[in-house]
C-alpha cells in the first residue's frame, strides 16, 4: 500500500531535512517521493492508496531510547514488591504492565526500546515480558563482566579472542543486542563481603580491576564487531565526588568507544555547605576531548519511583534510602539485582541537585550526537516524564519557574540557573532518534531516508510542549497506523513488534568449555538459559542485526 | 487426534472440542463472577488465563498462591535478601535447612546444590548443612550438633532465640536448645557466604519473616541471603507471568474492569466458599483431589490431560488439554536453574496447550474483548 504522509514539517537530522513536505512510504518502509523520481519523471502516475494530512505538525522517525528498564526479572519483582504503586495509567509510578509500556512509549511516538541490563541467565524471561509488550520493537543488552567464568578468564590473561568468543556466545544464547557492564566486578566483590569498589579495586578472588574488566570487554566488543559499544555502568554510583571516577574512567576507555550510562548520577562533587554540588561541567570538558565517547543522561524528576539495577553492591548499600522502607536485593551469577524505591523529593537538597546536574548535562553539551536523552527509567524517573523533560530542555522560562520551587542552597552548587539555551526541535530529533539509532548500530531507523522503517511520529505543535509530546497525533509502525489523535489504537496492538538480536559470531569450540565448566560449578548445562524462537511466544520474535567486523 | 474426536464431555457426554469449547463458552458467558482457577499452569497458559480474565472481567488465581504470597508478603512488606540455586551450589560454605517438607517441594534439593561436596567456588573447601526442625514431628528422631528438632509452632521462638543470639543480645529464658543454637549462632557469623534454605509450603508467614530478619542482620558483617523453594503447579511462572501481564502477582481480578490484587478478597478459597463464583474454569489434574476446591453450586469447567476427562465427573463440561513441557514445549520455572526456561516436550503429543483453548474459549465467549485483548 502506497502512503503519502501530506505537508508536515519533516525534520530529519541524519539527512539535514527540517522543512515542509511530503513523506512517502510503501510495505513498511519509506520510498522516495515517487513524483520526484527521476526514472519515473515529474508527474509520476503513481498516487497514494491513502493520504494522511500532516499540515501544521511535526514530522520526525519514531523515537529510539537507548536505555530504559523496561522488562526482566528485576524489573518484574518491583511489581511483585511494589503493589500499592499503580497509577491510573498502568504503573506511572514504578513498573507499568507490558501493555502499558507499549501504549505509553507509541503515544509518545517511540518505536523501538533498549532494556539495558539482563543477565543471561535471566534472558528468557526478559525476552518474553518483551514480547508481550505490544506496538514496538524492542532489544536486551546482555549483562557481562561479573560473572565467574569471564572474570577466571582474566584472572589467568586468557586474552581478547577468549573473552571475545565468550561474549559472542553469551549473546547469541540471550538474543541481545549488545554488551552491558555493571559496577564491573562490584557485584562478583559484593559476593565475597566487599563493600564498595572502585575504579582500581579488584575482585578478591581473581585480582582482577573494574578497570581492566571493563577495557578487555571493550577490546572483545571491538574483536566481535558489535555495532553498540560496551555500555557501561561505572562504579561508585550516586555518591559525592564520583565525578572522579567518571573522569578516570573516561580516561581509560583510550582510543576504544564506550557509553557511559546515565551520567548524572556520576556528575556529583563534594564542594558547597553539604558536601555535594554538581560536576556536570567537568564531565562535557571531558567528554568534549574524547570523541569516542557517548553517555546518556539519566535525568531525575521529582516524584515516587523504583530504582532497579544490576549493580547489588551500590543498590545493598542503598537500602537505608528507600521509600517506601522496603527492598530486594537478588545475588546471582554475574550480576544479579537490587530493588530500592525511592521518592525523589522537590524539597530535598540532595535531589534538586541531581535534578540540576542532568539538566546540566543535556544543556552544556555541544553535542546531542553523543549526550543521549533518558531518564534511566525508572531510577531517574519513569519514562512516563519523558513530555515534561522535552518541555524543560525547550523552554529556559520553564526551567525558571521549577527553580524557583527547589532548595535555593542547591542552585548555589550549580550553574543551571545561568543557563540560556533552548534544545530545538532538530537537536531534540537527535538526540532521541538520529543519533540513537547511530549508536545503536541500526541503519533502518532513527531517520525517515529512502528504505528507512516507516517508523514515524506526528506531532501537533503546541505551547504546552509536554502535551505535544505526550500525545502524539499520529504515530506509525512499519507503516502501519498505532496512534492517532495521542490514543494508541486497539485494533493494532496485537502487532507486538519484535526483538533486535546481534549475529555475533563466536567458536563453537565455546561450548565445550562452557559445558565443562557449568558442569562442575553449577551442576547443569550453560545451553539451559539460552533463548530458543520457540520459548518466546510469537512468531519470527526477532530481527538479525548484523555484526561489522 | 483431531477436532472431531470426541476427547472432551458435556456433561458427562463424549463430546469434540469444538462442542466443549462452546458449552464452556455459553458457561462463561452466563457467569457472573468466573473464577479461572490453575493447578498446573505455565507461562503461555497463564498469560492466556489473565487475557480470558480480563475479556470476562473474572479472576485468575492458582491453588499455591497462598503459599506464594506468604513469601510475597514478607518479601513486599519489609524486603528480602535472596540468591539463585546455583550461587548457593557454587558458592556456599553453610546451609541452613529449614523446616519441614524441602524435599518434598524440591526432591532434588540435596543433589542440586551438591550439599555434601565442598562449593567449588569458595574460598575454604568444606560446606556444612545445618538442619533445624527437618520432620513434622517434635524432639525425636537423631539429635547431632547439625540437627536440631522441633515442631513447626516451636520454629519462630527458636529462629528469635537465633537471631538474638547473632545478634549478641542475651536470650532468657534459656530455652532447651539454646546452648546448640549459641554455636549455630557462632556458626553462621563466621560463615563466608551463607544460604538459608526455606519453603513457605510448610512455613508460616511468622516464620518466613523472622528468617528474613536473621538473614538481614548476617548481612551487616558477612553475606548470607535466602533461598525459598517454589511452590508447585507452575505456581513461580505464574505469578511472574502475572506480574508482567496485569502488574501484579496471582490473585488477580478484572471485576471492575482494571486489574485489582487483593488476596483476601480475590483468593479461590473465599470465592468458593462464598458461593461468589458462579463458574470455576479449573485447570491442571485432577479436579477431584485434595488441593481442588469442594463446589457447592459453580459450575465447573475443567481442563484436564485427556486421561482425566472421563473422571472429571462433577464438571459440566471437560475438555482435554496437553501437559506443558511432556505433551508439548513450555517455559517453566526450574528449581534447579532458579529462572524460567524453555522446557523441549518429553512425549510430544497433538493435545491443544491450555494456552489454545483458554484463547479459543475467549474468542467464543467475548469475542469483541478477544479482539482487543494482547
Amino acid at each position: 500500500m502506497l502512503t503519502r504522509l501530506a505537508g508536515g514539517h519533516v525534520i530529519d537530522p541524519a539527512h539535514g531535512t527540517d522543512a515542509v513536505g511530503d513523506l512517502w512510504f510503501e510495505d513498511g518502509h519509506i520510498i522516495a517521493d515517487p513524483g520526484a523520481d527521476p526514472g519515473a519523471g515529474i508527474g509520476s502516475d503513481r498516487t497514494p492508496d491513502v493520504t494522511f494530512d500532516a499540515t501544521g505538525c511535526v514530522v520526525m522517525a519514531g523515537g529510539v531510547d537507548i536505555h530504559s528498564h523496561i522488562a526482566g526479572a528485576n524489573v518484574n519483582t518491583s511489581r511483585l514488591l511494589l503493589p500499592d504503586q499503580r497509577g491510573a495509567d498502568g504503573g506511572f509510578d514504578s513498573a507499568p504492565d507490558a501493555a502499558a509500556i507499549g501504549r505509553l512509549y507509541a503515544q509518545m511516538g517511540f518505536t523501538t526500546v533498549v532494556e539495558p541490563a539482563i543477565p543471561p541467565h535471566v534472558a528468557l524471561q526478559a525476552q518474553r515480558e518483551l514480547a508481550a509488550i505490544p506496538y514496538i520493537d524492542k532489544a536486551i543488552l546482555a549483562v557481562l563482566g561479573n560473572g565467574d567464568y569471564e572474570l577466571g578468564l582474566l584472572r589467568d590473561g586468557e586474552g581478547t579472542a577468549a573473552l571475545a568468543n565468550f561474549a559472542g556466545r553469551m549473546l547469541a544464547g540471550a538474543r541481545a543486542l549488545g554488551v552491558k557492564v555493571i559496577n564491573p566486578g562490584g557485584a562478583a566483590a559484593f559476593r565475597e563481603n566487599v563493600r564498595s569498589f572502585g575504579l582500581d579495586d579488584e575482585v578478591p578472588s581473581y585480582g582482577v580491576s573494574s578497570r581492566a574488566i571493563f577495557t578487555a570487554m571493550q577490546q572483545a566488543v571491538v574483536a566481535l564487531g558489535v555495532p553498540h559499544p560496551v555500555h557501561l555502568h561505572c562504579n561508585n554510583l550516586g555518591m559525592p565526588g564520583n565525578v572522579e571516577t567518571a573522569l578516570a574512567t573516561i580516561e581509560a576507555a583510550g582510543d576504544l568507544r564506550l557509553h557511559l550510562a546515565h551520567l548524572q548520577f556520576y556528575a556529583y562533587g563534594k564542594e558547597g555547605p553539604r558536601g555535594f554540588s554538581s560536576a556536570a561541567l567537568r564531565l562535557v570538558e571531558a567528554l568534549a576531548t574524547r570523541p569516542n565517547v557517548t553517555a546518556d543522561v539519566g535525568q531525575v524528576m521529582f516524584g515516587q519511583t523504583v530504582t532497579v539495577s544490576c549493580d547489588t553492591l551500590r543498590q545493598f548499600n542503598a537500602r537505608g534510602q528507600a521509600h517506601p522502607r522496603k527492598s530486594v536485593i537478588m545475588d546471582g551469577e554475574g550480576n544479579g539485582g537490587g530493588i530500592v524505591p525511592y521518592r525523589y523529593s522537590r524539597r530535598s537538597f540532595f535531589n534538586a541537585v541531581q535534578w540540576a546536574a542532568g539538566l546540566e548535562l543535556f544543556l552544556l553539551a555541544p553535542d546531542p550526537w553523543r549526550m543521549f536523552f533518558t531518564t534511566d527509567h525508572p531510577n531517574g524517573a519513569p519514562f512516563t516524564a519523558y513530555p515534561d523533560l522535552f518541555a524543560l530542555l525547550m523552554d529556559r522560562d520553564l526551567r525558571a519557574q521549577w527553580i524557583e520551587t527547589v532548595p535555593k542552597e542547591a542552585m548555589s552548587v550549580c550553574t543551571l540557573p545561568s543557563i540560556a539555551r533552548e534544545y530545538t526541535l532538530v537537536e531534540i530529533a537527535t538526540m532521541t532518534r538520529a543519533a540513537a539509532a547511530r549508536l545503536l548500530g541500526l541503519a533502518d531507523r532513527g531517520h525517515l531516508g529512502p528504505a528507512a522503517r516507516a517508523d514515524i511520529a506526528v506531532y501537533r505543535p503546541q505551547a504546552d510542549r509536554a502535551a505535544m509530546f505526550r500525545h502524539a497525533s499520529m504515530v506509525f509502525k512499519d507503516g502501519r497506523l498505532i496512534v492517532r489523535d495521542g490514543i494508541a489504537l486497539p485494533e493494532a496492538r496485537a502487532a507486538r513488534g519484535r526483538a533486535l538480536a546481534v549475529q555475533a559470531p563466536y567458536d563453537a569450540a565455546i561450548d565445550r568449555h562452557l559445558g565443562d565448566w557449568y558442569e562442575r560449578v553449577y551442576g547443569v548445562s550453560h545451553a539451559a538459559f539460552d533463548v530458543p524462537d520457540f520459548a518466546v511466544g510469537l512468531a519470527d520474535p526477532f530481527e538479525a542485526v548484523p555484526c561489522q567486523p | 487426534m483431531t477436532d472431531d474426536d470426541p476427547t472432551c464431555r458435556i456433561g458427562g457426554r463424549a463430546a469434540t472440542r469444538s462442542e466443549a469449547i462452546e458449552a464452556a463458552a455459553a458457561v462463561l458467558r452466563d457467569s457472573v463472577c468466573p473464577l479461572i482457577l490453575c493447578a498446573e499452569i505455565d507461562v503461555a497458559g497463564t498469560e492466556a488465563a489473565v487475557a480470558l480474565a480480563r475479556a470476562l472481567g473474572g479472576i485468575v488465581d492458582h491453588v499455591q498462591s497462598p503459599a506464594a504470597l506468604r513469601d510475597l508478603g514478607v518479601m513486599r512488606d519489609a524486603g528480602w535478601i535472596v540468591t539463585s540455586p546455583l550461587q548457593a551450589r557454587a558458592r556456599a560454605d553453610l546451609v541452613l535447612l529449614v523446616g519441614p517438607g524441602l524435599d518434598a517441594a524440591w526432591p532434588d534439593l540435596a543433589e542440586r546444590l551438591a550439599l555434601d561436596a565442598p562449593p567449588p567456588l569458595a574460598a575454604a573447601g568444606a560446606r556444612r548443612v545445618l538442619r533445624l526442625c527437618p520432620g513434622a514431628g517434635a524432639r525425636d528422631g537423631a539429635q547431632d550438633e547439625d540437627t536440631i528438632r522441633s515442631t513447626p509452632a516451636e520454629l519462630p521462638g527458636l529462629l528469635a532465640t537465633l537471631r538474638a543470639l547473632v545478634a549478641g543480645r542475651r536470650v532468657t529464658p534459656a530455652a532447651p536448645e539454646r546452648a546448640a543454637l549459641a554455636a549455630w549462632a557462632e556458626a553462621l557469623r563466621a560463615a563466608r557466604y551463607g544460604v538459608v534454605v526455606w519453603s513457605a509450603a510448610t512455613l508460616d508467614a511468622l516464620a518466613i519473616e523472622m528468617l528474613c530478619g536473621l538473614i538481614d542482620a548476617l548481612n551487616e558483617t558477612t553475606r548470607f541471603a535466602g533461598l525459598p523453594l517454589a511452590p508447585g503447579g507452575g505456581a513461580a511462572a505464574a505469578m511472574q507471568a502475572a506480574g508482567w501481564e496485569a502488574g501484579f502477582p496471582l490473585p488477580v481480578g478484572f471485576g471492575r474492569f482494571h486489574p485489582e490484587h487483593d488476596p483476601l478478597r480475590l483468593g479461590a478459597d473465599r470465592l468458593i466458599g462464598s458461593g461468589e463464583a458462579d463458574a470455576v474454569l479449573w485447570i491442571g489434574t485432577d479436579p477431584g483431589s485434595a488441593a481442588a476446591p469442594h463446589l457447592e453450586d459453580a459450575a465447573l469447567i475443567a481442563l484436564v490431560p485427556e486421561a482425566e476427562v472421563q473422571a472429571a465427573s462433577g464438571a459440566a463440561v471437560a475438555i482435554a488439554i496437553g501437559r506443558p513441557g511432556i505433551d508439548h514445549d513450555a517455559v517453566q520455572w526450574r528449581a534447579e536453574l532458579g529462572a524460567l526456561a524453555p522446557v523441549v516436550a518429553s512425549a510430544r503429543s497433538a493435545a491443544p496447550s491450555v494456552a489454545e483453548i483458554l484463547r479459543a474459549l475467549a474468542r467464543a465467549a467475548a469475542p469483541a474483548a478477544e479482539a482487543v485483548s494482547c
